[in-house]
């Protein structure tokens, strides 16, 4: 199973606390985890003052500066685990730095996904961005709790976890198709519903259920993006079918 | 030494900052680098001009030595080798025999990316004023009313927002140019007004960042003279800047049917009207509004008005509630103030907490000589102004009535 790591990093944290999640601790998890074959991506992003976030109702180009949600808790980064099943998920989530000065969300992708082959540095010049897919997803979640032979079956069949929003497979296809090279990759996740929050109390691990924050739009997928410059990122987000109902934040990432 | 050469160097930064800084970016793509070189180009200036003279070529007198600069710091830091092949071979610190015409401007590129729609508003305004015009951020602080270190943060991030995030420097393409010309008009305007009439404090007229738009917008009109847009902005700041010296007296704002017309600037008002001359419609926003202006600048008294036009221009402009509610000031002229006061009152809802609104209503309720819901109408007002001077007016127009 492939999960997502969310990191929200929590500034208000003690100083003994921050003095743990050093650079070589950061090091020393992304070696053992890579050794172990279970890290198959992950960034640092740039902090949310250089988030940008597109719409485009009715076909209308909006471009706002700032994240989706004015949340406390903003994701300042992001890992792609290949696990065996959620405890283990956790169990590497535990043990990253991060846990020290926040917290991380960890969030199962939708069946099926690739191994992502991504190249260690962009192209010379490029810049790459992840873009989150956010959409109001309560409808969608309370109609798969309902029926969740149905909706597993549905999303087999046409529609996907964008949800509120008229979006079939077919419209990704094309989108997918329009953005080309542009797309490294990118999948759906489960709903939040089903994610487990990884934070420390008092040194201890504690697991809660849930996302670490809670808006009307969550995130319902994610695509990372290799552009020439933020037009040209813009551009795509804007083409993406969950445009027109949800919401796309563009972050930058950081360079390791 | 004469004070000619000190002058020239003023007369030069304020013709010249912004060409000089946005040719510097386009050459070492590195914001923080281009400033600093070009404040020190021009600190280099007042030395050398008063002891050398003026050069032929102002302009390619200071590029040259900000490149200088430039490649100074670029090669003392040394992890930035990889920039300094980009910097070019040209090491020599002699001035190149260039004429100023053959920099190219380069402004373009750069109030395209300073107006970015993905910059916060604020940063947008800010980093302008900054870049193009060459105010430092503690008169940007000033002018908007925030802390130097509040107007710094903003500047630092909207820089590495530009860097981190990739905003292209360049021109828009045909696709983006409209969306995009439409959000550098916005900017300059906000810049205008803000000037114009402060948004909060007690001093009404902030002159300086008023002239800096109505200059910025000149420079875009001659550097876009196709935008039909460009040109109605620049007529439009022109008319509105106008009545500036005759719209604050002894620290209260006058309203316009009270103002000293003789006060006006014939020039400005000459200059805007000239702008909109033989400018067929269909018309954009800025060229009705612009129209608007004219129509009270040239009245001769307030009873000249011609409000018919006026009434006629805001059915042109999008229906906002605040251009119904200044529709209805024109409706009142023409049709009286009883059919203007419904078509405010329909407006309370989307106006609530707007001053203008309950100003207005109290207006139209005193003309109606409904004089107690006008002093009620007035209160209110005076507790939603946001400015002392705009309050002072309100509280002499509630004495007016015989109010409290």
């Amino acid at each position: 199973m492939k999960y997502l790591m969310l990191h929200s990093v929590d500034h208000g944290s003690s100083p003994e606390a921050e003095a743990r999640a050093t650079p070589e601790a950061l090091d020393a998890w992304i070696t053992e985890m890579t050794a172990r074959g279970l890290l198959l991506d992950g960034s640092k992003l740039q902090p949310i003052s250089d988030a940008t976030t597109v719409r485009a109702p009715e076909g209308r180009t909006v471009v706002t500066d700032g994240p989706f949600a004015e949340t406390k808790e903003q994701v300042a980064g992001y890992d792609v685990i290949d696990c065996p099943d959620l405890d283990s998920a956790v169990a590497v989530a535990a043990a990253h730095p991060t846990t020290h000065i926040g917290s991380i969300e960890v969030r199962a992708f939708a069946p099926g996904m690739p191994d992502p082959v991504v190249p260690a540095a962009p192209a010379p010049g490029k810049y790459r961005y992840l873009m989150l897919v956010c959409a109001d997803l309560r409808r969608a979640m309370a109609a798969a709790a309902a029926d969740p032979e149905g909706f597993a079956a549905d999303r087999e069949r046409e529609t996907t976890a964008g949800a509120g929003v008229e979006e079939t497979n077919d419209d990704v296809d094309v989108w997918i198709e329009n953005a080309g090279s542009r797309r490294l990759y990118g999948w759906e996740l489960e709903f939040p519903d089903r994610a487990v929050t990884v934070r420390r109390v008092d040194d201890r691990v504690v697991t809660t259920d849930g996302p670490f924050a809670e808006t009307k739009e969550q995130i319902a997928g994610y695509d990372l993006l290799e552009c020439d410059d933020l037009d040209d990122a813009i551009a795509i987000a804007t083409s993406h079918p969950v445009a027109g109902g949800g919401v796309l934040e563009l972050r930058p990432l950081r360079a390791s | 030494m004469t004070s000619e050469p000190g002058a020239a160097v003023a007369l030069t930064f304020t013709e010249g900052w912004g060409r000089l800084v946005a040719g510097l970016i386009a050459w070492c793509g590195d914001w923080d680098l281009a400033e600093e070189c070009a404040q020190e180009a021009f600190a280099a200036a007042l030395v050398a001009w008063p002891r050398d003279g003026v050069p032929a070529a102002p302009l390619a007198w200071l590029t040259t030595v900000a490149r200088n600069r430039a490649r100074d710091r670029l090669r003392r830091r040394t992890t930035e080798g990889a920039k300094l092949a980009l910097v070019g071979a040209d090491q020599s610190d002699e001035v190149a025999p260039v004429a100023d015409e053959d920099i190219p401007d380069e402004r373009l590129r750069l109030i395209f990316t300073c107006c970015h729609p993905a910059l916060p508003l604020p940063a947008r305004t800010a980093l302008t004023l900054r870049t193009l015009c060459g105010l430092t951020s503690a008169e940007i602080a000033r002018a908007f009313l925030v802390t130097e270190s509040t107007m710094d943060k903003r500047l630092v991030r909207a820089r590495a927002k530009i860097k981190h995030a990739g905003i292209p420097y360049r021109v828009p393409p045909p696709e983006l140019w409209h969306e995009r010309v439409e959000g550098v008009l916005a900017v300059l305007y906000l810049m205008f007004n803000e000037g114009y009439a402060a948004s909060s404090g007690e001093s009404v007229l902030r002159v300086d960042v008023s002239a800096e738009a109505i200059r910025l917008t000149r420079s875009l009109s001659e550097l876009l003279p196709g935008e039909p847009e460009v040109t109605a902005l620049l007529a439009l700041m022109l008319l509105t800047d106008a009545r500036r010296p005759a719209r604050v007296r002894g620290g209260r704002v006058v309203p316009l049917g009270e103002q000293d017309r003789s006060l006006w600037s014939a020039d400005a008002i000459a200059e805007g009207a000239a702008l909109l001359e033989g400018r067929e419609p269909p018309w954009g926003p800025y060229a009705v509004q612009a129209r608007i202006a004219l129509c009270h600048d040239a009245a001769p008294t307030p009873a000249d008005t011609d409000w018919a036009t006026i009434g006629e221009l805001y059915t042109l402009l999008p229906a906002t509630p605040v251009t119904e509610l200044n529709r209805a000031v024109a409706v009142s002229m023409t049709h009286g103030p009883a059919a203007a006061l419904e078509l405010v009152d329909a407006l309370a809802d989307e106006l609530a907490g707007y001053y203008l609104h309950a100003a207005t209503r109290a207006d139209l309720q005193a003309r109606l000589g409904r004089l107690d819901e006008a002093a009620a109408s007035l209160a209110l007002a005076i507790e939603q102004a946001p400015t002392g001077a705009e309050r002072r007016l309100l509280r002499e127009r509630l004495e007016g009535l015989g109010g409290p």
